[in-house]
């Protein structure tokens, strides 16, 4: 009994022994992979600082203005350019520009097209054609 | 355990076992034996030695503790290293000034080798090294020098394909201005250390930044707030491209320009021409490219009018309805003081205004008398140095012995050089309400602004000067600037320059002061323009009008709706409401009836 006792006690020394060495080889296997992380970290701050920087730089007016004069055919903006929302003139009602003009042509009546009024083999006559 | 004293136990034992030992053992044994009656000295003997032994110790650890550091190389490269600075941004969060990280390569002269091999290797990587440089560089006893600052990715490669021992690499914070030479006066520079030098980087500096790194501190970017100025970078941009075309066009010597806000003291854009790169330092410090705003001291010419005119009003010695007699030239021993556009006739206050009369100027000046004029020019700041965040200044030039004739010319801006920066000070408390507000290039509320504000005039009298402005910009000299829709007010000043200790008339220096909208001010704008010529198309005039009014219209159209400030379309209702009380009855609406 007391020896079964012994067996049992060594076993659970080495036991824990195991898991605390498991525990403590997991905690270093985790604080390198924050310091990894954080150099990671470190890494992608310095690259948003240059890409910030470099965004800036190429927005800056000077080069915007350079770009537009040479690209756009847009002309600096004067006051008389600024109107109230009021002076917007109204939308107008919406009409069927074209519609109208065919309609004033008298494009839209029926068309005194004769038919072809003989019976054809097929029946394929535009006229039949619905 | 027993412990045996010596009378009991011991001392038979001893003496019994000596009996039967052999002569040289007994002397052995006497010799490690400790009674306390045979061996005192032998104890006192070890005592001492001990005793010594531990002063020896104590005293080098005293040596040690006190010895400057050995330079460990950890702390030689954090002290070497470029520390971080918090970014700079704009009022709308755009970047001014930022930290980008670089690598640098630095070596441990004693842990290199063969120092002739490192040389020829290191020069043969970075080819713009100086060898005999570096080679005196490598020969030092130092623990640590730089090699390079600032490399590219692929040398930091090629030297580590070196495999030098005792060459390395650290990474260091390298300052960037992305915006270039735009707002570079404010901004200042910083050296390769990344220390300011110069402007706000100095003030960031000044504010403990230093002090941080120097005791060690790790500052990086991330744990630096950024600094929002008050500048607002495309104001600036446009501000500092119609000064350069107006530079141009006129052929002028330099020129500056600038928008203050009249209700916060910021300065929303300032430029002076010509400038710099804060990149590169070295053209910083050159004289020709100081900041004429803030260090550049200027006899300001007619803008100066309205202080004095606020001054005779303030003192209740003149309303807008008085009179004063501008028929003769005003004589002062070998002095004479003449009008550019003479009238010869008897001037109402808003005439001596928007006629620019030197003698009116005088005599409204006269009539407050020396001391008044002295007290009220200190109390609106024109006759001290002006401090704001950036730490370059200048103290006004002042008369040595202010007399009679000083007062009579510094009335209409001769005499007194002051720095247009501080100009704009005291004009912005005319137009503001009267209140002095010390401009500041830091971010701040109309709340904050109040608090320091000081009152220097009554409202009614910024309101009386806020009528002559827009008067002058209806039908006096400010017209090419009253830009449609924003009601400005404006005011030229053309100041002939002292040259060879004469007021040379072919040498002028021209400003000229926007208030936009006058009715309820909002920026003030000055341009200045520092020997500006002729053109034909102005009819060879070098006045104010033609070449400052027009840079600071441009910058009216230009900025304003950027600002927020859209143009109205119907002139403001009664402007000014309180002008019945200061005299003016016939002259209510905008000034019509002013001729």
């Amino acid at each position: 009994m007391i020896r079964f006792l012994n067996a049992l006690a060594i076993m659970a020394l080495i036991g824990s022994a195991l898991y605390a060495y498991s525990i403590k080889y997991e905690t270093i296997f985790y604080s390198e992979q924050i310091v990894k992380i954080r150099h990671d970290i470190d890494r992608e701050h310095d690259a948003i600082a240059v890409l910030e920087a470099e965004w800036a730089h190429l927005i800056r007016p000077e080069r915007i203005q350079a770009l537009a004069d040479k690209h756009l055919d847009l002309q600096p903006q004067a006051l008389n350019q600024i109107v109230r929302p009021n002076d917007v003139p109204e939308r107008q009602v919406k009409v069927d520009m074209i519609g109208r003009k065919l309609e004033a042509l008298g494009l839209s009546e029926p068309t005194s097209t004769p038919i072809d009024i003989t019976p054809t083999d097929n029946g394929t006559t535009p006229s039949s054609q619905q | 355990m027993h412990v045996t004293t010596p009378d009991d136990g011991l001392e038979p034992k001893t003496k019994a076992a000596g009996a039967e030992l052999p002569r040289w053992r007994r002397i052995l044994r006497d010799l490690f034996r400790t009674r306390i009656d045979k061996s005192a000295s032998r104890i006192r003997l070890v005592a001492t030695l001990f005793s010594c032994l531990f002063l020896i110790i104590a005293g080098r650890l005293i040596y040690l503790g006190t010895k400057p550091d050995p330079q460990s190389l950890k702390r030689a490269v954090s002290e070497a290293v470029a520390a971080a600075r918090p970014a700079i941004l704009d009022r709308n969060g755009e970047v001014l000034a930022a930290d980008v990280q670089n690598m640098s390569v630095y070596a441990e002269p004693r842990r290199i080798l063969d120092k002739d091999e490192a040389v020829e290797l290191l020069t043969a990587v970075l080819p713009d090294l100086d060898a005999n440089d570096l080679r005196e560089k490598l020969g030092s006893r130092k623990g640590f020098v730089w090699i390079k600052r600032g490399i590219s990715r692929r040398e930091q490669q090629e030297v580590f394909r070196l495999g030098l021992p005792g060459v390395n690499f650290q990474r260091e914070n390298k300052r960037i201005y992305p915006n270039g030479p735009v707002a570079a006066h404010v901004l200042g520079a910083t050296n390769v250390d990344n220390q300011g030098i110069a402007g706000i980087e100095k003030y960031i500096d000044g504010q403990g930044l230093a002090d941080l790194n120097g005791a060690g501190f790790r500052l990086t970017p991330e744990n630096l707030n950024p600094i929002n100025l008050s500048l607002d970078l495309h104001a600036t941009y446009i501000v500092r491209e119609e000064l350069r075309k107006g530079i141009e066009k006129f052929k002028a010597k330099a020129g500056a320009a600038a928008i203050l806000d009249v209700n916060t003291g910021e300065v929303i854009a300032m430029a002076s021409l010509p400038d710099f790169d804060p990149s590169n330092p070295v053209d910083a410090l050159k004289s020709d490219n100081i900041d004429r705003m803030t260090v550049g001291v200027y006899e300001m010419g007619s803008t100066f009018k309205a202080l004095s005119i606020a001054m005779a009003i303030e003192a209740n010695k003149a309303n807008l309805a008085s009179r004063v007699d501008a028929h003769t030239s005003l004589r002062y021993g070998r002095f004479t003081i003449h009008d550019f556009h003479a009238q010869n006739r008897i001037l109402s206050v808003p005439e001596v205004f928007t006629y620019s009369s030197n003698i009116g100027a005088a005599r409204l000046a006269l009539m407050v008398g020396v001391d008044g004029h002295q007290d009220f020019l200190r109390k609106m700041g024109q006759l001290d140095r002006m401090r704001t965040e950036l730490p370059e200044s200048a103290e006004p030039l002042k008369p040595k012995r202010w007399s009679e004739i000083s007062t009579a010319t510094i009335a209409f801006g001769q005499g007194l050089n002051v720095a247009p920066l501080q100009a704009m000070m005291a004009v912005g408390a005319l137009m503001n309400g009267g209140y002095l507000i010390t401009p500041t290039f830091l971010k701040r509320s109309a709340e904050e602004a109040r608090k320091v504000a000081v009152r220097v005039v009554r409202p009614e009298t910024s309101e009386a000067m806020r009528y002559l402005m827009r008067l002058n910009a209806e039908v006096g000299s400010a017209k090419a600037a009253d830009k449609k829709g924003y009601f400005v007010g404006g005011k030229t000043g053309t100041a002939d320059k002292q040259f060879h200790g004469h007021y040379a008339s072919d040498r002028v220096l021209t400003t000229f002061m926007a208030i936009v909208p006058s009715d309820q001010p909002r920026y003030l704008v000055l341009a200045m323009m520092d020997e500006p010529q002729g053109l034909p198309e102005t009819g060879g005039y070098r006045t104010a009008a033609w070449n400052s009014g027009a840079v600071a219209g441009a910058i009216v159209e230009r900025v304003m709706p950027l600002l927020g400030l859209p143009p109205r379309f119907d002139p403001p209702v009664q402007p000014f409401p309180d002008l019945p009380k200061l005299g003016v009855t016939a002259l209510n609406n905008n000034g019509s009836g002013a001729h």
